[in-house]
């Protein structure tokens, strides 16, 4: 067994969220901050929310989903996103025994 | 010794002790009791009295909207420091340092009701003096920032202070205060810190500490009699009257632990001080002569000259005829209040140089002190 | 009783002594004016505000005469908002620009129970138009112009949402015009009626106008929002009313706010609410005439 970073979103069902046609508003309770998101972003948060996943995960199944090429470019996008939010306090890390 | 109450500070006063008499009052004394809670941030607070006793709803409304305007920025300034608490512990993730949280933020923590009326604007906490450097530098490294400082403030926070300069994230407006001791390093206290390290109190939702609840108090008290200038610090003295009525009625023996606490400390000035004045002015009910057991009392005469003067200062002025009397007080305690944080081979060039910065602000970047 | 229905002279009497206390909409201002170089001006500009008897006033704001080291031989008056002075003394030719400035900037620091948007505001056939100042979006110029026709002012400044009923509250203040705009509209609208041109300011030559009669008597006369239009004035411009998408108009109107961070979650479901139940517009104009019949165009 090794232990494997997932993320996770942080007060997801505190999130007030509203969507602007592709474009989404997001009011943090907890910070007090409004943030904006574009589908993507979005995206992250809800299928996190739905499951937490490692960064690979992220980047396979968002590229499958927005049918995008899953290139080292595109890696390092999500994952300045997905640093992004931890710095914001939207999602954070935790560490998981994987026994997969 | 009884305070002689001018009478917009009995206005006040009557209105922290029993807000349900507010219902009762005229356009003028309305107009007079907002002027004055504003000035001493105590909007929030009579707004949270009121709420909870179900009194918002009946008084003017243009008093009820001013309470409630008053009421929406502290909270959106608790909002804002439990925030940087939140992301500072983040920072922290995998430093392993212990970090005790202190003031407005701490009351909140510990459950002290009525809190969420209070104003309290800044971030504070202690770690040991050792850990210093690496929280510092750890937050510079995620997002923190210092102001650039001259190089006599610089030098004033480093040599003498208690605390360190300021650090705000570049995106957001919070300051955080990290303190390393509770008194500033010049002042006659000398305080052992690692005390308080031993006994304080875990936090569990959000991973850290606060003070033991005696500890909280003694703190409070010195803040507000050694720290402070005392010019409007009302809500300082209630802070120390809320925290005793709240620790005392959870803990039997809050009182016996709190005196030697002090002793054993060496911090009964100013607890002396909290105490009287708690009593005095708000009308805390302390156990008699509990404060006879400390070790460390004022004497009797410099006792009479703080009750003439600590009232005058606390409270706030009168908004439309400030009296003479307690601009003088307001000065006297001024200059107290630097008497008792540094020697006077430190104070005189202190202040002589805050004098000169107050007639040059230009000349302050360009001064430099040499050791 | 209006200001205009007492004698010049009681009202400096009173003005200098106890202040006066007016009605700006929602809230009741006392202004105690030792410096009385102004008080004249005042009269004429103030003659339609109501006086409040036995209400609370929320600011108690004085113009008090000041000396300055740096000029010690020329007069200055200071602002002071309970006694606090929370910008620098100006001179005494400045004095009506200083007491309006520093009531404007008394409203922003401390009313927190409304939400409050840095916009111009206007009303017809019972709805509110939102016009948020842009840097460069000429609103004051632009309510001036609107409000001569027709429509009824809310403010030039303020454009105050009460989050719970999800209306604008009017607050009709002496609008300021800046520099060539004083021109422009003693051009356009001889009617209006502008005070004393204030040369030097922060902000250059200043000329106050005076809110229509009507607008301040039906100040207590709330209205929702039909439409959020963001102005520029570029100069020989056709003029173009263009659609704004949802979410940038969100963006601007957001950041348009003084306190949009400080209401919290009320002031996010505000905003939202707003956008949903609003058109929202991007206007580019020049010409007042084309300005006005886009306006009525829009509104009818």
């Amino acid at each position: 067994m090794s232990s494997k970073v997932y993320w996770r979103p942080i007060g997801f069902s505190c999130l007030r969220i509203e969507e602007w046609n592709e474009e989404f508003t997001l009011y943090q309770p907890d910070s007090g901050k409004t943030h904006f998101l574009n589908q993507m972003g979005m995206q992250i948060i809800l299928d996190l929310a739905q499951s937490p996943a490692s960064t690979d995960d992220i980047c396979q199944s968002l590229a499958a989903q927005f049918e995008l090429c899953l290139n080292q470019q595109f890696s390092q996008q999500i994952i300045s996103i997905l640093n992004r939010f931890n710095e914001l306090g939207l999602i954070e890390k935790v560490e998981k025994e994987s026994s997969m | 010794m009884s305070y002689t109450q001018q009478s917009h500070h009995r206005l006040l006063l009557d209105a922290l002790n029993s807000p349900g008499s507010l219902v009762g009052l005229n356009t003028s004394e309305w107009e007079l009791l907002i002027r004055q809670a504003r000035k001493v941030k105590l909007l929030g607070r009579l707004a949270v009295e009121l709420n909870n006793s179900a009194l918002l709803e009946n008084i003017p409304i243009r008093a009820a909207n001013q309470l409630r305007s008053g009421l929406i920025q502290a909270r959106k300034l608790q909002q804002q420091t439990h925030w940087e608490l939140n992301r500072v512990l983040w920072a922290l993730q995998g430093v392993e340092i212990p970090v005790i949280v202190l003031k407005g933020v701490a009351y909140a923590l510990a459950g002290l009701p009525k809190s969420d009326g209070r104003v309290y604007v800044d971030l504070d906490f202690m770690v040991a003096r050792s850990d210093l450097l690496c929280v510092e530098s750890t937050l510079k490294q995620k997002g923190w920032q210092q102001n650039k400082l001259s190089s006599y403030d610089e030098n004033y926070y480093r040599v003498w202070s208690h605390e360190i300069p300021p650090l705000i994230h570049t995106e957001r407006e919070t300051e955080v205060d990290i303190h390393h001791t509770i008194a500033p390093l010049t002042s006659k206290l000398k305080i052992n810190t690692d005390l308080f390290f031993e006994v304080a109190v875990v936090v569990e939702d959000v991973n850290t500490q606060i003070l033991s609840p005696v500890d909280m108090v003694l703190h409070c008290a010195v803040n507000l009699f050694q720290n402070n200038e005392l010019s409007d610090d009302l809500r300082d003295l209630l802070d120390i009257h809320d925290l005793l009525q709240f620790f005392s009625n959870k803990e039997a023996d809050f009182w016996k632990k709190l005196i030697e606490r002090a002793n054993q400390l060496r911090l009964g000035r100013p607890l002396f001080y909290g105490l009287h004045f708690s009593q005095v002015i708000l009308k805390t009910s302390i156990p008699a002569a509990i404060a006879d057991k400390l070790n460390e009392r004022p004497g009797r005469i410099q006792l009479w000259l703080m009750d003439k003067l600590v009232p005058l200062a606390l409270l706030p002025l009168h908004p439309d005829k400030p009296a003479r009397s307690a601009l003088f007080a307001r000065f006297l305690l001024y200059s107290r209040s630097h008497w008792i944080r540094m020697p006077l081979y430190l104070l005189l060039p202190h202040l002589t140089y805050k004098k000169f910065l107050s007639v040059f602000p230009r000349k302050a970047a360009t001064t430099e002190i040499k050791k | 009783m209006t200001v205009g229905q007492i004698t010049l002279e009681r009202f400096i009497v009173l003005l200098s002594n106890q202040g006066i206390r007016v009605r700006v909409g929602p809230f009741n201002v006392q202004i105690n004016v030792t410096s009385t170089v102004f008080a004249n001006q005042l009269y004429l500009l103030y003659k339609d505000y109501e006086l409040v008897e036995n209400d609370i006033a929320e600011f108690h704001v004085r113009v008090v005469s000041a000396r300055s080291i740096k000029r010690p031989f020329t007069s200055h008056v200071r602002f002071l908002l309970d006694g606090q002075s929370p910008f620098p003394i100006l001179p005494e030719e400045q004095a009506l620009a200083a007491l309006e400035w520093g009531i404007n900037l008394s409203i922003a620091v401390r009313v927190n129970h409304l939400l409050l948007f840095h916009s111009a505001v206007v009303e017809r056939n019972g709805q509110v138009i939102v016009a948020p100042a842009l840097p460069g979006s000429g609103k004051t110029t632009l309510c001036v112009a609107l409000v001569h026709r027709g429509y009824r002012l809310f403010s030039d400044e303020f454009g105050l949402l009460d989050p719970q009923r999800g209306e604008f509250l009017p607050i009709p203040r002496l609008m300021p015009l800046k520099n060539e705009s004083i021109g422009v509209i003693e051009n356009y609208l001889p009617e209006a009626q502008l005070g004393q041109k204030i040369p030097n300011t922060q902000k250059g030559t200043i000329a106050h106008v005076c809110p229509p009669k009507e607008s301040i008597v039906r100040s207590r006369e709330s209205a929702k929002a039909r439409w959020i239009v963001f102005p520029k004035w570029v100069a020989d411009t056709p003029l173009r009313l263009e659609q704004l998408p949802d979410s940038e108009a969100f963006l601007l109107l957001a950041n348009n706010s003084f306190n949009y961070e400080v209401m919290g979650e009320s002031g996010f479901q505000a905003v939202t609410h707003l956008i949903k139940t609003c058109d929202c517009y991007q206007l580019v104009y020049s010409d007042f005439d084309d300005l006005i019949n886009a306006m009525n165009d829009l509104t009818n």
